[in-house]
């Protein structure tokens, strides 16, 4: 039985709290800016005053790079990392073990609740005036709005999954800084974030098909930019629900372990 | 029917053993070698509804650790737990409706959040009626004093503070057992009677089964009836708190102070094993001598100020078994 009302009250306080942490909400969209400015003029020198490069046109491009900016701002809203891993080395994670809750399930809820307050009081003003000011090209269906916004969430759960999963490591290894590293590399460069796929190698782009990481941010950005349409869409749909599904028996995986050896070792 | 039945309990640590030197150190990348630590050996007990037992026992005795495995969050290497018919380690959360837990060294709380806030989520998380919520919440503010604080975030409480939102947090779901490791730990003399007050009215009116661990003897003098009493992960004591004091409670210490100082003091019956200046401590068993008796002899020579006779608080009888050894206990109960 899936108690849908006690993972809600998780949303609730930690929309709740976030307010009480506003300039952690002012911090975070400063760098983001900061990104948003500097990817924006890597790519006008790219473009060097070309209409489309690939088969996109700059307008295109500098879309890609705002969505992107804006779905790194979402999926950056989240509990830290650290925060878990603190509470792992402290063995404070196994009095959350004592709870009639799942644990993994009750991070991601009280996400949902940080993720939305940054979402309305942050995100959303500031990249609807990017928006309007800009030339840049929104979607005209309404439909497209849609799948971006499925598309997108998936990608979100995609993105929790594997972070947690990897966060958790530090279970089971002493130092996990290396992998870690990796870790955010591989994420921030196959996922598409800051280069779309079409303008890797062609190796490199096959192999980031094959990955979970391009569902995070390069379909959800596809979609909106209308790189890809129609079957296209519902196919990448397809292949993020599968690599949701994935990431999540992954992190199962890795959580079952993970507490059976806290129960084991002790906290 | 016991309510809380353990039967030789044990459990391991695998501690990884730290090489030292360079040669050390690759030699751990390669194979660790651990050390076995057993923090519980062989404990049996079974406890009955509505008992409050004192489980006492020096540093690193192993209180936390059956705590721990009482509570679910840690896995025995053998022996058998039961907590209300339930095997806690393989029904963690099953067993978590049942139970109340305080764990003195942190809390249970989240950080963030203002005090009211997390009982809010304890009242979704274990499914308390509004109603329920309602009376206990009025029931342990009162006592507790919880609404000088309710709207403060947990991180900014007082220790004091902290130890009471913790212990009506644990106890708003109505659990039928309460585990409370260390609650008076870092309070102040007022603050410590008010938990007793509270964890005693408790265990009377709503016939809480209590397991107590303290450094404090005082919590057990006045809370507790029985105590175990553990030692390197073993038990050296369970019964009746009143008999160890009998036992033990037969020596008194006589204190005078004199107007000279001698060297020393030979008395028959009883031993000076302290002075400081002309002050004396005399330790003597009331078995084979009176008070009055040691003061006749010591008057035969000295001139007496003034004196004190002191019955041993049970903090100073748990210090002498911690140092002397336990063979002296009475029955020993051996399961
Ligand atoms: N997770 C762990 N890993 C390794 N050893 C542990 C672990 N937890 C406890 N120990 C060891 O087991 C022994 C018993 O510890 P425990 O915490 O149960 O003692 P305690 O009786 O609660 O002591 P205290 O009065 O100091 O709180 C100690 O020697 C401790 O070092
Ligand atoms: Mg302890």
């Amino acid at each position: 039985m899936f108690r849908f009302r006690l993972y809600w009250t998780f949303t609730k306080k930690a929309f709740l709290r976030s307010a009480v942490y506003r300039f952690d909400v002012w911090s975070r969209l400063g760098s983001n800016l900061i990104f948003l400015l500097m990817w924006g003029s890597i790519w006008t020198a790219l473009y060097a005053g070309r209409e489309e490069a690939g088969g996109v046109s700059f307008e295109s491009m500098l879309t890609y790079i705002v969505v992107s900016q804006f779905l790194s701002g979402v999926n950056g809203a989240g509990t830290p990392l650290w925060e878990i891993q603190e509470k792992v080395r402290t063995g404070d994670i196994s009095l959350e073990l004592m709870r009639p809750f799942d644990v993994p399930l009750r991070y991601l809820f009280a996400d949902f609740g940080s993720v939305a307050f940054y979402i309305l009081t942050a995100l959303l003003p500031l990249y609807t005036v990017m928006f309007i000011f800009m030339d840049l090209t929104l979607p005209s269906a309404w439909e497209t709005w849609i799948l971006f916004i499925v598309s997108a969430f998936i990608g979100f759960l995609i993105r929790y999954c594997i972070e947690m999963a990897f966060g958790l490591l530090s279970f089971f290894l002493v130092e996990t800084g290396g992998i870690v590293d990796v870790f955010y590399f591989a994420m921030s460069l196959l996922s598409g974030s800051v280069i779309p796929l079409w303008f890797f190698p062609g190796w490199l782009e096959k192999m980031a098909l094959y990955l979970p990481f391009q569902g995070i941010y390069y379909i959800p950005n596809a979609i909106f930019i209308g790189k890809i349409s129609g079957t296209e869409i519902l196919l990448s749909l397809g292949v993020q629900l599968f690599w949701a599904a994935a990431s999540y028996l992954l992190l199962r995986f890795v959580w079952n372990h993970a507490s059976q050896k806290i129960v084991v070792q002790g906290g | 029917m016991p309510i809380i039945e353990v039967e030789h309990l044990m459990k391991d640590f695998m501690i990884a053993k730290r090489e030292t030197g360079f040669l050390g150190a690759v030699k751990s990348l390669v194979k660790r070698e651990h050390i076995k630590k057993e923090a519980v050996k062989d404990i049996s007990f079974s406890i009955k509804e509505g008992e409050m037992v004192g489980y006492i026992g020096p540093n690193g005795a192993g209180k936390s650790t059956t705590i721990k495995m009482l509570t679910g969050i840690l896995v025995p290497s053998s022996g058998s737990v039961k907590v209300n018919g339930i095997i806690p380690y393989e029904n963690r959360q099953e067993n978590a409706k049942n139970i109340g837990v305080v764990f003195g060294q942190r809390t249970q709380l989240w950080w963030d959040l203002p005090t009211i806030e997390s009982f809010e989520l304890l009242k979704e998380i274990y499914q308390v009626s509004d109603k329920r919520f309602k009376e206990n919440m009025d029931t342990f503010t009162e006592i507790l004093g919880l609404d000088e604080f309710l709207n403060t975030p947990v991180r900014q409480l007082s220790l004091g503070q902290r130890m009471r939102a913790d212990i009506a947090a644990s106890l708003l779901h109505d659990p039928q057992i309460l585990f409370l490791d260390e609650p008076t730990i870092g309070l102040d003399v007022v603050a410590k009677e008010k938990m007793r007050t509270f964890i005693k009215e408790i265990n009377n009116e709503r016939k809480i089964t209590v397991i107590l661990t303290t450094h404090d003897m005082e919590d057990i003098e006045k809370l507790c009836e029985r105590m175990i009493l553990i030692d390197h992960g073993q038990k050296v004591y369970d019964g009746e708190i009143a008999v160890v004091k009998e036992r033990f409670g037969k020596t008194r210490t006589l204190i005078v102070d004199l107007e000279e100082s001698p060297h020393n003091l030979q008395l028959k019956g009883g031993e000076a094993f302290k002075e400081e200046a002309s002050r004396f401590w005399i330790r003597f068993n009331r078995d084979e001598v009176s008070a009055s008796e040691l003061i006749a002899q010591i008057t035969q020579t000295h001139n007496i100020k003034d004196l004190t006779v002191e019955e041993p608080a049970i903090e100073s009888i748990i210090s002498r078994i911690y140092q002397e050894g336990y063979q002296d206990l009475p029955e020993i109960v051996k399961v």
